[in-house]
């Protein structure tokens, strides 16, 4: 159950046992009707009003469920996009490396707040082109350890933002695979070298691969087309099974992923519960959609007059476990109970 | 209105009434409101000081029960004894706690020797039988010693704050279980309360740090110096149990706000709101009450405005009416019709107009009466208020007729001016004697007089009067005629005197009432006076008769007179001793 403040604060689950009825009362944003409001370009912006601008490193199609999270947000402080701000979008479509000169374009708009959803990628480009401009990022990992804020509590420059548990938690997708496959010593491992936190979380997964006794294989993919090479190679290595580092480029293309995995009869897991919903078999990250509402309570905090500095990094310390049972029957593997029983959601 | 109009009062009667009424009903009218918002505060504090404790109250239940509910998840996992290999089933027991209790993020178990068994993380790797001894962590102990053991609030990465919650088996063999707690799921609780708009709840841990508050930025900045005001106020409330107080929070509003303390943790709960939205009733009642206020006193200025200016109206129309009695205006009446005093009064007034009418019309009568009076006859009729004396009725008088000789070729040959001195100085000296003699002066007729003695008011002698008079009449006038003889006027004056009965009275109209008499002895003294010469006065023989001896009489030949069949006998008053006159 969670709990909205009187002034549109945030909410927290808490225990699932507890009524989730308020959920219901959220269903007042349409959100097809968002999501087709911010597909359409921000085109006619009124100067009074004030601009946010919204760096996304995709599309707005992929991208929907999280602007309609972001749009509770920020109706959760008052605004409204078209009644009282406006929203400049600029998407990259998945080319990362063109995030920066995006961000520099938005920057240039004038806009009064710039919005980095979607990784650390986003989140460094911003700042690089932002100037002096407030920036509210989105993102999984430490933003500390990123270099974009001095302390969570205490961010001290232009930049917050919200921060998931998605980068801390690979080791816990390749624990759940080993459960799933305990006789399994070798996983493949699916890496985006071009990520960011990829050298952190390849880290974090040696170490947690030597105290499960078992040997890993790092497949990398930076493009879409690369994907189908991590499926077969984890197919013809014999691996247990392939476990996706988080990176929101992976998150972005659940349904391909899951296309892929299918076809090619590899049990695998991501962080993004779009995963398993697609026809993956696990997934295990943070709440994408908490994080994105977040992001946008922020940015009308920030619009609201707040200075970024003093707005403490947020932690979604919510992780969610999702099990498709069907996509397990399908590559004829049974889920053991110790899985069945951490799972939040279990798809039959 | 009237001309003589007194000074105008020192003090208006309009003022004294004016301030009196207005504030016969102000007053009370502020007396009510001052202690309506004196009460009326003093209830909404004890209702406010009411509703924030029991909100306060209510949210330490609800975290106390979070905490509880915790530690009862916990002592599910404490109720069997170790056994020595891993044990599966306490293992998916541990998962599942970890799925249905969100808060709890890890979950370490120990058994009775001190050694890890279990470890269960939602970020972390889980393990089994890692065997790391614990027997010397401060949770493990202060479980073993307490049962249950509420660690201190930590700031992970100087932000989130987290607390450790362990649970001792009720056998030492159950070991112990160790859970790191997520508090921002407490924010839930604590934004959940609200009072009024915009009251809200937060929670101090002991040493004075937040660790809920609706804003949980706050919270997760971890900050002491920006708690410092609520710390304050947390003293302000704990220096006065029982009652809201009012203070500053960190936004530097001023609040209310009210404390319950959750005892297993030594934490406080303070409920607050802003002190202008907790006594916006009361300011409201306070605008009602001085509208209402002013609507009153301006209602109460018109009331009595209009009152005192009718009062003040009518006591004006008595005091123009009085004016105007007071100024000979008898007939005129006080119109008040208001039911009241003023309309007796009214009354009262026109009453006594209606006298002094009544009174003056007697006294004009008097004064009329004098014209033909004597005065000192005027005056009896006067004194007595009673001109009863005056109707008609037959007694013996004498009349006396004199008049001018040779007057009416004087007249011709004179000037209108000269005719009127010298008939004003002629009259003058007639009238000093009638007027001497107590007689009646009847009549003027141009030149000449008609006097009557014995009526109205009867006297003694009146034919001896009468001759006394007539003869004062002669030497009177005759000292008149030498100067107008020397003047060049040869006028003579002639008297004739009569007694006999005559019917005596008032005669004429309303407008005109003449005293006068009838009768033959009129007549007679008329044709006695027309038959005188100058200086003769002639008188008949009951005058004579009446006279005796008294004066020297000395009988004429008795003459032929018109009106009269036989020859009267006539008497003339002999040449009278020389006199003082």
């Amino acid at each position: 159950m969670s709990v909205v403040s009187g002034d549109g604060q945030l909410l927290y689950r808490l225990c699932h046992h507890r009524a989730n009825a308020w959920m219901r009362r959220r269903d007042f944003i349409a959100s097809m009707a968002v999501a087709a409001a911010w597909a359409a370009p921000a085109g006619a912006q009124q100067s009074a009003i004030p601009v946010i601008g919204y760096l996304g490193p995709e599309t707005p199609e992929r991208s929907a469920s999280r602007l309609v999270a972001f749009a509770e947000g920020l109706a959760e402080t008052g605004y409204v996009e078209g009644r009282n701000v406006s929203i400049l979008s600029r998407w990259a479509d998945g080319k990362y490396l063109e995030l920066p000169a995006l961000a520099a374009e938005l920057a240039a708009s004038r806009v009064t707040v710039m919005v980095a959803p979607g990784g650390a990628e986003v989140a460094l480009a911003a700042k690089t082109a932002a100037g002096g401009l407030p920036i509210v990022f989105e993102l999984g990992g430490d933003p500390v350890a990123l270099g974009l804020v001095n302390s969570l509590s205490r961010p001290g420059g232009t930049m917050t933002g919200v921060t998931s548990l998605s980068v801390e938690v690979s080791r816990k997708r390749l624990e759940f695979m080993s459960e799933l496959s305990p006789a399994a010593k070798l996983f493949a491992i699916a890496a985006n070298p071009t990520s960011p936190t990829v050298g952190s979380q390849l880290k974090s997964l040696d170490a947690a691969a030597s105290a499960l006794g078992l040997r890993l294989h790092v497949l990398n993919a930076s493009k879409s087309d690369e994907f189908e090479g991590i499926f077969t190679s984890a197919r013809a290595m014999g691996a247990g099974g392939l476990v996706f580092t988080s990176d929101p480029y992976f998150a972005y293309r659940s349904a391909r992923l899951a296309e892929l995995a299918a076809r090619h009869g590899v049990p695998a897991i991501t962080q993004a519960r779009d995963f398993p919903l697609a026809g993956g078999l696990m997934s295990y990250g943070g709440d994408f959609r908490q994080s994105h509402r977040h992001t946008g309570i922020y940015a009308g905090r920030i619009l609201k007059g707040e200075k970024p500095a003093d707005l403490p990094v947020q932690r979604v310390t919510k992780v969610e476990f999702f099990i498709n049972l069907k996509a397990a029957q399908a590559l004829g593997l049974t889920v053991p109970p110790s899985l069945l029983s951490s799972a939040d959601v279990v798809i039959e | 209105m009237v001309s003589n109009a007194p000074t105008p009062p020192r003090k208006s009667l309009f003022t004294k009434y004016f301030v009196a009424l207005f504030a016969a009903v102000v007053v009370p009218l502020l007396v009510a409101g001052a202690s309506e918002a004196w009460f009326g505060y003093r209830d909404q504090r004890a209702r406010l000081s009411d509703l924030l404790d029991s909100e306060a109250r209510l949210a330490a239940v609800k975290i106390e029960y979070f905490l509880e509910g915790i530690s009862d998840h916990l002592s599910w996992m404490v109720q069997l004894p170790w056994s020595a290999g891993a044990d599966e089933r306490r293992r998916l027991d541990a998962l599942r706690l970890l799925r249905q209790a969100q808060p709890i993020m890890s979950l370490r178990l120990i058994d009775a020797a001190g050694r890890e068994r279990l470890f269960v993380s939602r970020i972390g790797l889980n393990r089994v039988e890692s065997g790391d001894d614990y027997s010397g962590d401060p949770a493990v102990i202060g479980a073993i010693a307490q049962r249950t053991w509420l660690g201190p609030v930590v700031f992970q990465g100087g932000s989130e704050p987290f607390m450790t919650i362990a649970v001792a088996g009720t056998r030492a063999a159950a070991g112990v279980a160790i859970a790191e707690v997520n508090l921002k799921f407490i924010w839930e609780v604590i934004s959940a309360i609200r009072v009024g708009q915009t009251g809200a709840a937060f929670v101090l841990d002991q040493p004075g740090r937040l660790v809920a508050h609706p804003d949980i930025s706050l919270v997760l900045r971890a900050d002491e110096t920006s708690a410092l005001p609520l710390q304050l106020l947390r003293a302000a409330i704990v220096a006065e149990p029982g009652e809201a107080v009012a203070g500053s929070d960190t936004e530097g509003n001023m609040v209310m706000a009210t404390m319950a303390s959750i005892p297993m943790v030594e934490w406080s709960v303070i409920v607050k709101q802003p002190v202008a939205e907790a006594f916006g009733p009361i300011y409201a009642a306070l605008w009602r009450t001085g509208i209402l206020l002013i609507a009153g006193a301006i209602l109460a200025a018109l009331l009595a405005y209009w009152l005192t200016q009718r009062v003040v109206g009518h006591i004006r129309l008595l005091e123009d009416g009085v004016a105007r009695i007071g100024s000979g205006q008898f007939d005129h009446r006080i119109q008040l019709s208001t039911g009241d005093e003023l309309e007796q009064l009214a009354e009262r007034l026109n009453e006594m107009a209606g006298e002094l009418a009544v009174s003056n019309e007697r006294s004009e009568r008097i004064s009329r009466l004098k014209r033909f009076l004597a005065p000192q006859v005027a005056e009896l009729v006067d004194r007595s208020g009673d001109d009863r004396v005056l109707d008609g009725r037959r007694v013996e008088v004498v009349v006396v007729f004199c008049d001018l000789r040779g007057f009416t070729a004087f007249s011709a040959r004179s000037e209108p001016e000269t005719i009127i001195r010298a008939l004003s100085v002629y009259y003058d000296a007639l009238d000093r004697v009638i007027t001497a003699h107590g007689a009646t002066l009847v009549s003027f007729l141009g030149d000449g007089v008609m006097v009557l003695v014995n009526a109205p008011v009867a006297c003694p002698d009146p034919a001896l009067r009468a001759v006394a008079m007539a003869r004062d009449m002669q030497a009177g006038v005759q000292e008149l005629l030498a100067e107008w003889r020397a003047a060049g006027h040869d006028l003579g004056f002639g008297v004739g005197l009569a007694m006999g009965p005559a019917t005596v009275g008032r005669i004429g109209s309303e407008g005109r009432l003449d005293y006068t008499a009838i009768g033959n002895v009129v007549n007679l003294a008329s044709r006695l006076c027309a038959s005188a010469k100058d200086g003769q006065i002639l008188v008949d023989r009951m005058a004579a008769q009446a006279v005796g001896r008294a004066v020297d009489l000395v009988e004429l030949e008795a003459r032929v007179l018109k009106g009269f069949d036989q020859r009267v006998p006539i008497f003339v008053v002999g040449t009278p001793p020389p006199t003082t006159m």
